[in-house]
């Protein structure tokens, strides 16, 4: 083990030693090789623009636009109706589920594409696991069908 | 084969076998607990005797196929660092016959069991308790290490306790059942110290390896004699010798054939096993032996004595166990190793089939235990009378009863090493041979004293009460005969059997196993000790049968020493005044000063910081997400920011 | 791995199970289930087997002996789910569904030899336990257990995940074994930093898994709001899973690094042992009072991470294995006695069990074992459990650890006497009726204690299997 450091004047020195030497190397998960720090310098100044943009978006449009306030226009709601009770109130939990299959069914499929593309590579042995895989996955989705979750009128 | 001692030597059967030896009354013990309701009497009964019976069997057949020592081992049972106790069996000379005795003798008890226990209600409970206690015992004589041996001292210590205060409605028998309990603590506290300091002084606590390496040592090592005083002290308590020998007496509660078992033939022994496992650390500590030698007959004596005058016919039986095993403890003092085994299979023989007798006694008399209300029984109770007769022939050392042989030699190793310790075990043969014959005349001869009701219930025991009897009287009859001395032509079977036990103090001593005593003395021994005990039996005689005298009642004024033999010394008072009383005048003013002044403000302490401590994670634990992520969130940093300096 | 494969169909078959009219197949169904998956499981004792898909999951004894113990427990836990069969719960067969996927994680946490492996068993465990958490849709408690457990569980795995992505950093590799070689060579020194950092990361990651302090604020909420017979779930198979990954962890992959981690691990430890045996001490709910002490005994595995010193194998090992399973068949009985005693008396706190040594002397002699057991007294399970860690810890010279472990193991004995205080030494209330219990629970009790029992008289059998 290193040494331990002693008061807060070594600690110090020991941050900016390693802010020196290490933190390029703990950002960017790299191996080790030859870059210099000073390539890594158009990500810093592109990091720096985007960072300026916004800041300078949002100063000049608050600068820039006209304020009118009023009672109507500060209103929660502005179209037409007036806005009555709380926003929070129940919506029949099957958009929920809806939606929640759709993005399963959605991410699964990505599945597929980087199999389709090494489809010959993978062999015998990758097309046994995507069998399996779209088992599971039918097997998944006529457990829904029976659980009922795609028939919508029912309560 | 003299010569090996194989403690690694492979066992000739599959394990199962042995396992079996303890697991049938294991067994036995689980079925008539658990059916204890269901079963009737009888049927428990046959349970609890077939199981021991095969108990009995497989170690006849071990017995007589036995070659060499060897260990069975059955799995490892504790092994952490460098403490490493197997469950294993030592299957020797020692524990061979101690098993045949045990399940031997347990069996016919167990037998005789079934008629005396006939009319109890809770014959399933009894039984179960019994085998529990055979089970525990098998443990005790077959384990290979001190704390198999510690585990079955426990059981048979609970068994014990469960069995004496079995009629657990009296609460005179609860407190026996208490007393023989707290004392035999003591005695367990001072076994658990000896071995704690065998794994200090050894690092082991196997058998073999312990007295491997004993066997190494120089006679007289301090922390040898430390730990055979405290296996000793151990010794003491379970087998009742002087000073903590009170609880055997008051353990005369439970019903008979737990006498006979547990408190006249086997556990009460259980200490006399213990130093005969451990007799090479006896044989380095010349002082211990000096030690047990003069408790042993001090026991013998003193015991002796106060059964002179004893009116329960139990309790006579009591004292003359404790004064018997004082003869044990006697012979293993002056290292007559081998003769003090003998001695406790003889006296199992005779003191088992005595307690029987008494118990067969008691059945006839309605339960009535009091001599003085008994007499001329020997009509009634012809079997139990010719019984009885031989035992206490053997135990009055009458040739050619068991006890003869036994006792002689004791008396004969007493005499070559200890003139004084010889005289007090020839007084003790006398007065033992005084006391039994008292007993003896008391209740079979002269006039019937009981009741009219209790005459006409009179009648002799059903089979199965007799059948042991019959059996014990034959062995204690014949007994002897396996030890006959050498110059009379006859052949010390045991003594040779059980040359290879000793061979590691033989090595050590050689010269306390080689003495032969020249024979003319042997012959003024024996002759002396024949001559005690028949002027024992004469004066008995002329007392209670040509006199007809009779003890005197409760009330009756008694002179000096007389009142104080039977108030047996008033010991038990003497305790109570001396320990009890200040124990409790102790722990009052323990209570009063120390824990209400010292200990409860600092355990307060402890205890309020605790909840003080708990109060105040309450507040942390709000129960706020909110909280409990910010709290880790602190602890998350803590833990990176306390390491920051050693990356 | 069969165990895997048997789990995952199992749990399909469990789901389709569901649409029976009756839910009284399902029990003893799921039971069967997993008694095949015990047996297939204990087939492969001693086999060798080559690590699997590309050595990301390898099954060797170690995994054979945590998959017992894990599903052991589950089996032994089912018997108490029979209130939901009684009531004719709608959702019965997705509760065992998820149970078997959950122990599909655990088995992956337990075999694992890639990280991302073990990241996968962990989700897979912990997504499971949060809708169990909140299976009791109209109790609000439920739901905040759900909520809260959820919510904190993401943030840890956020955590777990980041030291992964570190370790793999600093060394470029996720199987433990080259893990192993990287940390301890000394050319990745300018790496150190990120790598120190990544194993902080993921033992705190995983101390939250395992409610270790001070990451185990959830545990007394999360316990108590969730459904008895899931927080006994929770507390034994997520626990034991989650020490045999830690374990594998510290000991395959990092011993280069034990210098570093052994300190915080330490603290972590002492820290534990005093917050779960003290917040137990002033608990009145039983239920509450077995969380703290369900962090309580993760302190005490602790030590056996401390002792283990990188060793998979050894006292320690062995130690946390034993300490593993006697802890988790108390708890299960512990549990499940609460919850027949909770269920019908409604009520779950100290009182709840007044003078059940009364009326349900089974229950109270199954709780009496459970509370001796967890408690560390002589002639059970627990006591050896506690006697190995503590000698292994011991024998490394861990004497200060050694001695705190024992004075908050009396602090222990206080609560886990209360229980006991209440059966035996109170009365029942007025017109209290027996517990009921059925055939297969009683039969499930009893062999509970006696395996308690026979732990704690022949631990030989079992100790030092590993």
């Amino acid at each position: 083990m290193r040494p331990k450091p002693v008061g807060a004047t070594f600690a110090l020195q020991r941050l900016l030693v390693l802010l020196r030497s290490n933190l390029t190397a703990m950002l960017l998960v790299l191996p080790a090789a030859n870059y210099q720090p000073s390539d890594y310098l158009p990500i810093l100044i592109q990091f720096g623009l985007a960072l300026a943009f916004v800041a300078f978006a949002m100063i000049v449009s608050h600068l820039v636009g006209p304020k009118r306030n009023s009672t109507v226009k500060d209103a929660s709601f502005e179209c037409g109706i007036e806005s009555v009770g709380n926003a929070r109130t129940p919506i029949s939990v099957k958009y929920f589920l809806t939606a929640i299959v759709f993005v399963l069914f959605d991410v699964e499929v990505i599945f597929m594409y980087p199999w389709a593309v090494n489809f010959r590579a993978l062999g015998n042995d990758g097309f046994i696991a995507m069998i399996l895989f779209m088992f599971f996955l039918l097997a998944g989705f006529a457990y829904i069908i029976k659980k009922g979750i795609l028939r919508w009128n029912e309560a | 084969m003299q010569e090996t001692v194989l403690p690694g030597a492979n066992a000739p059967y599959s394990t199962l076998l042995y396992v079996l030896i303890p697991l049938l009354p294991f067994l036995g013990f689980l079925l008539n607990g658990l059916l204890n309701r269901k079963l009737s009497g009888t049927v428990a009964g046959l349970i609890g005797s077939a199981t021991v019976l095969g108990s009995f069997l497989i170690s006849v057949m071990l017995f007589l196929n036995f070659e060499y020592q060897y260990t069975v081992q059955l799995f490892d049972w504790i092994s952490v660092g460098s403490l490493q106790i197997p469950f294993q069996y030592q299957i020797d000379q020692l524990s061979l016959i101690m098993l045949l005795l045990v399940t031997g003798v347990g069996f016919l008890i167990h037998v005789y069991s079934i008629g005396y226990m006939h009319h109890d209600e809770n014959v399933g409970k009894f039984f179960s308790f019994l085998n529990l206690f055979i089970f525990s015992m098998l443990l005790l004589v077959m384990g290979a290490n001190f704390v198999i041996l510690f585990i079955g001292w426990e059981g048979v210590g609970l068994c014990s306790y469960l069995l004496i205060g079995f009629w657990n409605k009296n609460t005179a028998y609860n407190n026996a059942a208490k007393k023989a309990f707290i004392i035999n603590r003591i005695g367990d506290l001072g076994f658990l110290l000896g071995i704690f300091l065998i794994y200090l002084t050894f690092d082991s606590v196997q058998y073999a390896e312990v007295f491997q390496k004993a066997s190494t040592m120089q006679i007289g090592t301090g922390v040898i004699t430390a730990i055979t005083l405290l296996l000793f002290v151990g010794a003491m308590g379970k087998s009742a010798q002087l000073p903590l020998y009170t609880w055997l007496p008051d353990a005369m509660a439970g019903p008979t054939p737990v006498s006979a078992l547990i408190h006249a033939a086997t556990m009460v022994t259980a200490g006399i096993y213990m130093v005969l496992r451990a007799n090479v650390l006896f044989t380095l500590a010349p002082d211990t032996l000096q030690v047990v030698a003069i408790v042993g007959a001090a026991t013998a004596l003193f015991a002796a004595t106060i059964g002179l005058a004893q009116n329960d016919i139990k309790k006579v039986l009591a004292y003359s166990t404790v004064s018997q095993l004082g003869y044990m403890f006697l012979a293993l003092g002056v290292m007559g190793y081998s003769t003090s085994l003998f001695h406790v299979l003889t006296h199992a023989f005779f003191k088992a089939l005595m307690f029987l007798g008494a118990g067969s006694v008691i059945h006839a008399m309605s339960n009535e235990q009091d001599l003085r209300r008994m007499g001329g029984l020997r009509k009634a109770l012809p079997i139990t009378f010719l019984t009885f007769l031989i035992g206490c022939l053997a135990i009055s050392g009458i040739p050619p009863f068991s006890g003869f042989f036994s006792k002689d030699e004791i008396l004969a190793h007493a005499f070559e090493h200890n003139k004084v310790l010889w005289a007090m075990g020839l007084l003790t043969a006398f007065l033992t041979a005084f006391y039994m014959f008292r007993l003896l005349f008391l209740a079979f001869f002269g006039e019937f004293r009981g009741t009219a009701e209790q005459k006409h219930h009179l009648h002799e025991s059903p089979a199965s009460m007799t059948f042991p009897l019959i059996v014990l009287a034959v062995l204690a009859a014949v007994g002897g005969f396996m030890g006959a001395p050498m110059f009379t032509g006859g052949h010390h079977y045991l003594a040779e059997y059980l040359a290879p036990i000793f061979t590691y103090s033989q090595r050590l001593l050689p010269a306390a196993f080689n003495a032969e005593p020249d024979h003319n003395t042997e012959l003024m021994l024996m002759g002396l000790s024949v001559a005690a005990g028949l002027l024992g039996i004469i004066l008995a005689y002329v007392f209670y049968v040509v006199r007809a005298q009779r003890p005197a009642e409760e009330e009756a004024q008694r002179s000096g020493p007389e009142s104080l033999v039977y108030h047996k010394y008033y010991i038990d008072e003497l305790y109570n005044a001396v320990f009890t009383r200040p124990i409790m005048a102790l722990s009052n003013g323990l209570y009063k000063f120390v824990e209400n002044g010292i200990i409860n403000p600092v355990v307060g302490v402890f205890g309020r910081a605790v909840n003080g401590g708990g109060t105040l994670l309450r507040y942390v634990q709000t129960g706020a997400v909110e909280t409990y992520l910010i709290l880790m969130v602190i602890g998350i940093v803590l833990i990176l920011g306390l390491n920051f300096g050693r990356f | 791995m069969t165990s895997i494969i048997l789990l995952s169909i199992f749990g399909i078959l469990n789901l389709f199970m569901g649409f029976m009219r009756s839910n009284k197949v399902l029990l003893p169904g799921a039971m069967l289930l997993l008694l095949a998956v015990f047996g297939a499981n204990l087939a492969d004792w001693n086999v060798v087997h080559a690590p699997y898909f590309n050595n990301m999951l390898v099954v060797d004894n170690y995994t054979v002996a945590f998959t017992g113990i894990v599903v052991l427990t589950t089996i032994v836990l089912l018997p108490f789910s029979r209130s939901y069969v009684v009531a004719g719960e709608t959702n019965l067969a997705e509760y065992y569904a998820l149970l078997l996927f959950s122990l599909v994680g655990a088995v992956m946490m337990i075999g694992y030899n890639h990280l991302i492996m073990l990241f996968v068993g962990i989700e897979i465990l912990s997504i499971s336990m949060y809708v169990l958490a909140g299976s009791s849709k109209r109790d609000s408690r439920s739901n905040e257990a759900a909520l809260k457990y959820f919510l904190m569980g993401a943030f840890a795995t956020g955590i777990l995940l980041f030291g992964i992505a570190l370790l793999y950093g600093a060394t470029g590799t996720f199987v433990l074994s080259d893990l192993a070689g990287a940390v301890a060579a000394p050319e990745n020194a300018s790496l150190q930093p990120m790598l120190y950092i990544g194993i902080l990361m993921m033992i705190i990651g995983i101390g939250f898994k395992v409610s270790a302090a001070p990451f185990h604020f959830w545990t007394p909420d999360v316990y108590e709001g969730t459904p008895t017979f899931f927080t006994a779930f929770m507390s034994t198979v997520v626990k034991t899973a989650g020490f045999a990954a830690f374990l594998k962890l510290l000991a395959v992959a990092l011993p280069g690094a034990q210098g570093f981690w052994l300190p915080t691990i330490q603290a972590m430890c002492a820290l534990t042992l005093l917050l779960g045996n003290v917040g137990a001490a002033v608990q009145t709910s039983t239920k509450r009072m077995l969380a703290y002490s369900s962090v309580s005994h993760a302190g005490y595995l602790l030590i056996g991470l401390v002792a283990s010193r990188g060793n998979l194998t050894g006292d320690a090992a062995s130690g946390i294995f034993f300490y593993s399973l006697a802890y988790s068949i108390a708890t299960i009985a512990a549990f499940g006695v609460l919850k027949l005693v909770a269920d019908h008396r409604q009520r779950d706190d100290y009182a709840a069990l007044n003078g059940l040594g009364k009326t349900n002397p089974l229950l109270a002699f199954s709780m009496t074992v459970a509370m001796l057991s967890l408690a560390g007294i002589p002639l059970t399970g627990g006591f050896f459990g506690k006697f190995f860690l503590l000698a292994a810890a011991a024998g490394q010279g861990y004497i200060g650890l050694v001695v705190f472990a024992v004075i908050m193991s009396m602090v222990g004995l206080y609560y886990y006497l209360r229980p006991l205080i209440a059966m035996y030494l109170r009365p029942a209330e007025e017109g209290a009726t027996p517990v009921p219990v059925d055939g297969i629970q009683t039969a499930t009790l009893a062999l509970l204690a006696l395996l308690s029992i026979v732990l704690g008289i022949v631990p030989g059998f079992l100790s030092g299997i590993l």
